[in-house]
């Protein structure tokens, strides 16, 4: 079969993005597992295009931010606030000069004229929207990282990474006291069947589901599971395995 | 060969019923027998998710829609998506669907064939021919059972009307009765018996071959006992008619009620307007397990119904002891033994009469009630209901030969509604659209309709939700002592059972223990 068939190729559209499961286990009693679905780049064009990217997307950022400022600074222009900048009258006579006086040293005055003309004819009604769009195309995070700290004697910590970089993980730590069991189980969700791993917590209606949003395969929770019992409780301690 | 089997239907526990029942009972004696059965039907109130009964009968309870006495509104192909999740995740080779009121088990039908699986289906229920209700019912019978590969029924007449409904091929079609679990339904004196012979070995309770034999004085207050639901189809207006009559001719007699229903309201305004509150007790809605102790109250069994396909409720009445009375419908004929049951037709005259004729028997002695515990634990048992339907199984996937199975009757070339005049069982789209085509003018072409569709949508379904993104469940472990035993009865059984096909049967299992054996 080759690889390019139809059916192949309308498989990888359909199918889910990959999970890939990474344990860390700095000393024998803290384990750290993480499931995500970020694509490690391994082959040197994949580091670049990487590195690449990233670099795109801060330029990308970076602009976007100038053409915001030029378009706030040409609405209030326009208000009658402050006057046109010209290249001779800006010395030192308004609060705001330097930022101008800034990106003329950085990309030319020519270049600032037209950018500042060309921003003056498009509409807010278009050009918000269009601004917040490539913000938040290069603020989002293209992938989902779910991880499970497993502290022997302290307890566990679960943590679901947010969609953009601005906001911090969310994170909840369970102590040990609180731990009543750990299982993996079964539950409808959506027009499918999937297995879960839960912890329960004493005192609590509801378990505490781990990797809430990617639900990896059975296999993967199951080493979790293993792996979280082995180092949550004392090798040789009375539960099994 | 063990199978993974879903049992579908809209009716499981927590509901009570005879459905419910059935189900839970094979499922264990199946899964004692070394199969994997699941259980699928809807979420009940409290009741949600994954579950796992006793002996890891696990079911399935899928967020559905109920519309109408716990049955989920007809959608046709809403339910595929999350049915072909499981049939994957579970590994499913038979679908076994019942009763013929549970949507759930039509579209479950149609789905496992759409996606090349077995299927058999159970029906409970007799079914009318003339109202509207039933015609509607019946198109949709027709419409499921034209591509199924085995119709169980739980009586001859149930099979008759099953047959005459759906327009199936006769030796398509299997009886298999309902049975008990005769230990839960003792009668008093047995209890006692057995308690105080507790300490003493299991011979001395084989000795006892006949109880002693209750007597009953001429002037000895006899009670009669109803339970069941009160609703039109139970022949509770023919009893709220009965009872005064019976009352008044018999002084030394009394009435305990249990159930409830509808029909509850008409029964407590006879009461009153007759003022027989002291002899008639109503007890309403009873629990199953407490079915027993209401049951040893009394000395006869009065049920009055309408339609019945089987009428569990009468064998159990006579593993407790009771005398049975009840009306010559359906197939509570073919339930017990004459000497069991006095029998009337379904009008007021006949049951009051029927009535008196078992309360003059019992007076006179003639009628040995101490008996029928042991006699009815002989007729039925699930493990026997668990094997026959086994056989179905093998019948279907080709374990055994369809002259076999069949024991010549279709065999050589025998045309049947599954098999086609090539006498070869195709799962084939277009095989199938013939079948569903002669169905009728309208409803032929309509049904075809819904097939094609169903086919569309599991082709889209198995590129969009594909196979390797479905986790295959672990199953529940099995005991491995429990294996041997079972392997030891099972030789047992094909050493004296006369008949060849069972000892066949056992010869097979004891080969395919012995490779698990090796295996594990």
């Amino acid at each position: 079969m080759s690889i390019l068939s139809p059916y192949t190729l309308l498989r990888c559209v359909t199918s889910p993005p990959r999970r890939t499961l990474t344990v860390l286990q700095p000393t024998p009693s803290t384990t750290s597992f993480t499931v995500s679905t970020r694509t490690v780049p391994r082959t040197l064009p994949a580091l670049l295009l990487y590195y690449v990217f990233i670099i795109l997307r801060i330029l990308v950022g970076a602009l976007a931010i100038v053409v915001l400022w030029a378009k706030w600074r040409a609405h209030k222009e326009n208000a009658g606030e402050v006057k046109r900048v010209r290249s001779d009258e800006i010395e030192g006579t308004s609060e705001t000069a330097w930022e101008s006086l800034v990106l003329k040293w950085v990309i030319g005055e020519e270049l600032l004229e037209m950018l500042f003309r060309s921003v003056e004819r498009v509409d807010w009604m278009y050009f918000g929207p269009g601004v917040l769009g490539v913000m938040w195309w290069v603020v989002r995070r293209g992938y989902t990282e779910e991880s499970l700290l497993v502290l022997r004697g302290l307890g566990i910590q679960t943590s679901t990474s947010s969609s953009t970089y601005l906001q911090p993980p969310v994170t909840r730590f369970i102590p040990t006291t609180s731990i009543q069991d750990i299982f993996i189980h079964e539950a409808f969700k959506g027009s499918e069947v999937r297995f879960y791993l839960a912890i329960v917590v004493r005192g609590e209606e509801a378990v505490v589901v781990v990797f809430p949003h990617l639900l990896p395969r059975r296999h993967v929770l199951e080493e979790v599971w293993r792996g979280a019992r082995a180092c949550l409780y004392e090798p040789g301690s009375t539960t099994k395995l | 060969m063990p199978y993974n089997i879903a049992m579908i239907s809209d009716f499981f526990f927590p509901q009570p019923g005879g459905v419910e029942s059935h189900i839970y009972q094979l499922s264990s004696k199946l899964i004692d027998r070394g199969h994997k059965v699941i259980v699928v039907t809807h979420a009940y109130e409290g009741r949600t998710g994954v579950r796992y009964l006793t002996n890891g009968l696990k079911v399935y309870h899928v967020p559905f829609w109920v519309i109408y006495r716990e049955s989920t509104f007809p959608t046709v192909f809403s339910f595929f998506p999350i049915f072909r999740n499981i049939v994957i995740r579970e590994q499913i080779d038979i679908v076994h669907g019942h009763a013929s009121l549970s949507s759930f088990c039509h579209e479950a039908i149609l789905h496992a064939r759409t996606m090349g699986l077995r299927t058999v289906f159970t029906d409970h229920s007799l079914f009318g021919f003339a109202d509207a209700a039933s015609i509607l019912t019946n198109k949709l019978l027709k419409f499921t059972l034209s591509d199924v590969d085995h119709v169980i029924c739980v009586s001859h007449t149930c099979k008759e009307n099953t047959v005459l409904r759906a327009s199936l091929d006769p030796l398509m079609v299997s009886v298999i009765p309902n049975a008990v679990v005769a230990e839960n339904f003792r009668p008093l004196s047995y209890t006692s018996d057995d308690e105080s012979r507790n300490g003493s070995s299991r011979t001395g309770n084989h000795k006892r071959v006949a109880p002693a034999a209750r007597r009953i004085g001429p002037h000895d207050t006899i009670t009669i006992v109803v339970i069941s639901r009160l609703f039109y189809n139970k022949g509770t207006d023919l009893l709220i008619a009965a009872i005064p009559r019976i009352l008044a001719s018999h002084p030394n007699v009394r009435f305990v009620i249990a159930g409830s229903g509808p029909k509850a309201i008409d029964l407590e305004q006879m009461l009153e307007r007759n003022v027989l509150q002291d002899r008639v007790s109503l007890l309403g809605p009873v629990r199953h397990e407490e079915v027993r102790d209401v049951m040893v109250q009394g000395h006869i069994y009065l049920h009055p119904s309408l339609t019945e396909a089987f009428g569990t409720v009468i064998v159990e009445a006579a593993s407790c002891g009771l005398y049975v009375v009840c009306t010559r419908v359906g197939g509570i004929p073919e339930v017990l033994p004459g000497h069991m049951t006095v029998f009337a037709k379904p009008e007021e005259d006949d049951i009051v009469a029927a009535t008196g004729q078992a309360i003059a028997d019992l007076r006179a002695g003639k009628v040995r009630t101490e008996l029928f515990h042991n006699q009815v634990k002989q007729m039925y048992s699930w493990t026997d209901v668990a094997q026959r339907t086994e056989r179905v199984y093998d019948g279907i996937s080709g374990v055994l030969s369809e002259g076999e199975f069949y024991q010549g009757a279709g065999a050589g070339g025998g045309w049947s509604a599954t098999r086609g005049r090539a006498g070869v069982q195709s799962f084939a789209l277009i095989e199938r659209l013939k079948r569903y085509y002669g169905c009728g003018i309208w409803a032929g072409k309509l049904f075809c309709l819904c097939v094609i569709v169903d086919y569309l949508l599991y082709v889209f379904l198995e590129i969009f939700a594909p196979r390797s993104q479905i986790d295959i469940c672990r199953n529940w472990p099995k005991k491995i002592m429990k294996d041997g035993k079972e392997k030891d009865k099972d030789v047992e059984n094909g050493s004296k059972d006369p008949n060849p096909i069972a000892r066949k049967r056992s010869t097979r299992h004891r080969r395919e223990t012995r490779e698990d054996e090796i295996e594990s």
